[in-house]
């Protein structure tokens, strides 16, 4: 029988260990999957402002993008994930408060041309990504969306992202929003994704109000974190989330209720990994108040 | 909820309506808040009126105004008391403002009036838009009547929450990863803090189940899962050195978290004033 997550799980200082085991769900070792993710950070990506430096930010989505993928070379690398002639789609995120930044958007895009994918064959889009002909057609897909507390799924990450490919939201809200991880076998997008990168340069910790959001829940950590697996990913972005909390709010709040779909992802789905202790975590630049 | 746009005026304090005004029902709310619809939906809500207003000169902020009808009183408490974080603001039944947010309930509506961008200035005109809005909100309404089984001595009035479902009590106060009280629409909570003498409080879960069999039932699954360890008192020390316990009286399940002893459980859990059938 499976057994919640409960509060004196908090207490007992277990949670770590139970999130790291999927909630309490079983991990098949047989399976033995493994992930890279790449953490990279810039102090100076941001001014005071939170103005982006697209410069610095160029420069950080190379550096994981080559790590990730051992090349030396950002073009290179970026060729290692889409091939000249095919149709590629940005799915970004533009939810007024916490928006993808379009610096991101920008360097995802020159590098996609860079690796010689025709400009008018890469889509940008978010809520209407299913009937956009670029989506349709996309043959790779890249995943970038920023990081941040919801108030039923608990976390919103590059698995969330994927909603507006789901002929029904609302049926994807039940059970804390439990089968999210299902998008990513619906037929637009399976075995499309090429790279997930969640923007961690402002995460949000924590959300209040009717739209769930407050800038005082909102940190400049100038960081992004890539990877090839959408899981793991969202994996080290919840980790950072609970860091974050336990430092702010206290140790019994650093679970956003509740991210459970980010496990069954894993285990009820199969479409990455959420075992921390099977993913690779790389970190590069900025080390300071790094907290994961 | 169209008379809104006719009877808040369309300038307050040099900052102008801009855009549509618009209003979102049950079915369309998602597309109005990613993050927070089911909160709402939680609750009876009916619809929001939502408007924006801008500020003057060049550059101008934003703040939206949103007017949600929640169905009755009961409700609007509701949803206003599951998000009290700051100080009141003096405005309709009960209010909080802080960084740029103000919240506040009015007979069966619950108001929010938000910048995202807060200043002086910004900050200001947000508490003129709310004491503009409230005056179209007709008479104030009465709140839950199970608030009123509460004792009153050392409660902790502005951190009381009302609520029906899962969703609201693990934002309010995470519990479990599943919903091991059975909560749903046909049940109604009440989650209260009182002070202990100590810089924690004491907290209080009162749940009204349809009937004292699913009462029982949700006590049975809540001990299974939550303090497997507790004897037929249904009390036990957790490993904060606090004490949890929970007793069902008739279809009352109640549950008393944080509490310093078992005699202060104990008594907490007999003050409440559950009517007679």
């Amino acid at each position: 029988m499976t057994h919640p997550l409960t509060r004196r799980d908090f207490l007992r200082g277990t949670t770590a260990a139970l999130l790291g085991a999927s909630l309490g769900f079983g991990q098949d070792a047989a399976a033995a999957k493994r992930a890279r993710v790449v953490l990279v950070r810039h102090r100076d990506v941001l001014d005071e402002n939170s103005a982006v430096n697209p410069d610095i930010l160029q420069g950080m989505l190379d550096e994981a993008v080559m790590k990730l993928l051992d090349e030396s070379d950002p073009v290179k690398a970026f060729a290692k994930l889409v091939k000249p002639g095919e149709t590629v789609g940005i799915k970004t995120n533009v939810w007024s408060y916490l928006p993808t930044p379009p610096e991101l958007e920008s360097a995802i895009k020159r590098r996609l041309v860079d690796a010689g994918i025709a400009e008018d064959r890469i889509g940008l889009d978010d809520h209407t990504v299913r009937t956009n002909p670029l989506f349709v057609n996309a043959t790779s897909l890249i995943n970038a969306r920023p990081l941040r507390t919801h108030y039923l799924a608990g976390m919103s990450g590059c698995i969330k992202n994927y909603i507006m490919f789901a002929e029904s939201q609302e049926a994807l809200h039940p059970d804390s929003c439990a089968d999210l991880g299902s998008l990513f076998k619906l037929p637009m997008v399976k075995g499309k994704t090429r790279l997930n990168i969640l923007c961690a340069l402002t995460p949000q910790f924590h959300g209040r109000g009717p739209h769930h959001f407050s800038r005082r829940y909102v940190w400049s950590y100038k960081g992004l974190i890539v990877g090839q697996d959408p899981v793991a990913v969202d994996t080290i972005g919840l980790r950072l989330i609970m860091a974050k909390r336990r430092e702010v709010l206290g140790k019994d709040q650093e679970l956003p209720p509740v991210p459970k779909h980010i496990q069954l992802a894993d285990t009820r789905h199969g479409i990455g990994v959420s075992d921390i202790n099977a993913i690779e975590l790389v970190k590069l630049g900025w080390n300071e108040d790094i907290l994961v | 909820m169209d008379e809104f746009g006719r009877s808040i005026p369309k300038t307050i304090s040099g900052w102008q309506a801009s855009g549509e005004d618009r209003v979102y029902d049950r079915d369309t709310l998602y597309a109005y808040m990613d993050g927070g619809a089911e909160v709402y939906l939680a609750f009876d809500f009916r619809q929001v009126w939502a408007r924006k207003y801008a500020s003057p000169g060049p550059n101008p902020k934003e703040l939206t105004l949103d007017i949600y009808d929640m169905g009755s009183p009961e409700e609007a408490f509701g949803i206003f008391s599951c998000d009290r974080e700051d100080p009141g603001a003096g405005i309709g039944q009960d209010s909080t403002y802080g960084f740029g947010l103000l919240r506040f309930h009015q007979g069966r509506f619950f108001v929010s009036v938000m910048t995202t961008d807060e200043d002086e200035a910004s900050g200001k005109a947000v508490l003129e838009v709310g004491r503009a809005a409230v005056t179209a909100l007709g008479p104030s309404g009465p709140g839950p009547d199970m608030v009123g089984f509460l004792p009153r001595e050392s409660l902790r009035p502005d951190r009381t929450s009302y609520f029906h479902a899962n969703v609201n009590l693990n934002n309010r106060y995470f519990i479990a990863s599943e919903n091991i009280l059975g909560l749903d629409w046909s049940t109604d909570c009440v989650f209260a803090e009182y002070e202990t003498g100590s810089d924690k409080p004491g907290c209080l879960l009162l749940v009204r189940y349809s009937g004292a069999e699913r009462a029982a039932a949700a006590k049975q699954s809540f001990l299974t899962s939550y303090a497997p360890e507790a004897g037929s008192e249904g009390l036990v020390q957790t490993e904060n050195k606090k004490w949890v316990s929970a007793v069902v009286r008739d279809r009352y399940l109640i549950i008393v978290f944080e509490s310093p002893d078992p005699d202060w459980a104990r008594k907490l859990s007999s003050s409440i004033q559950i009517p007679q059938k």
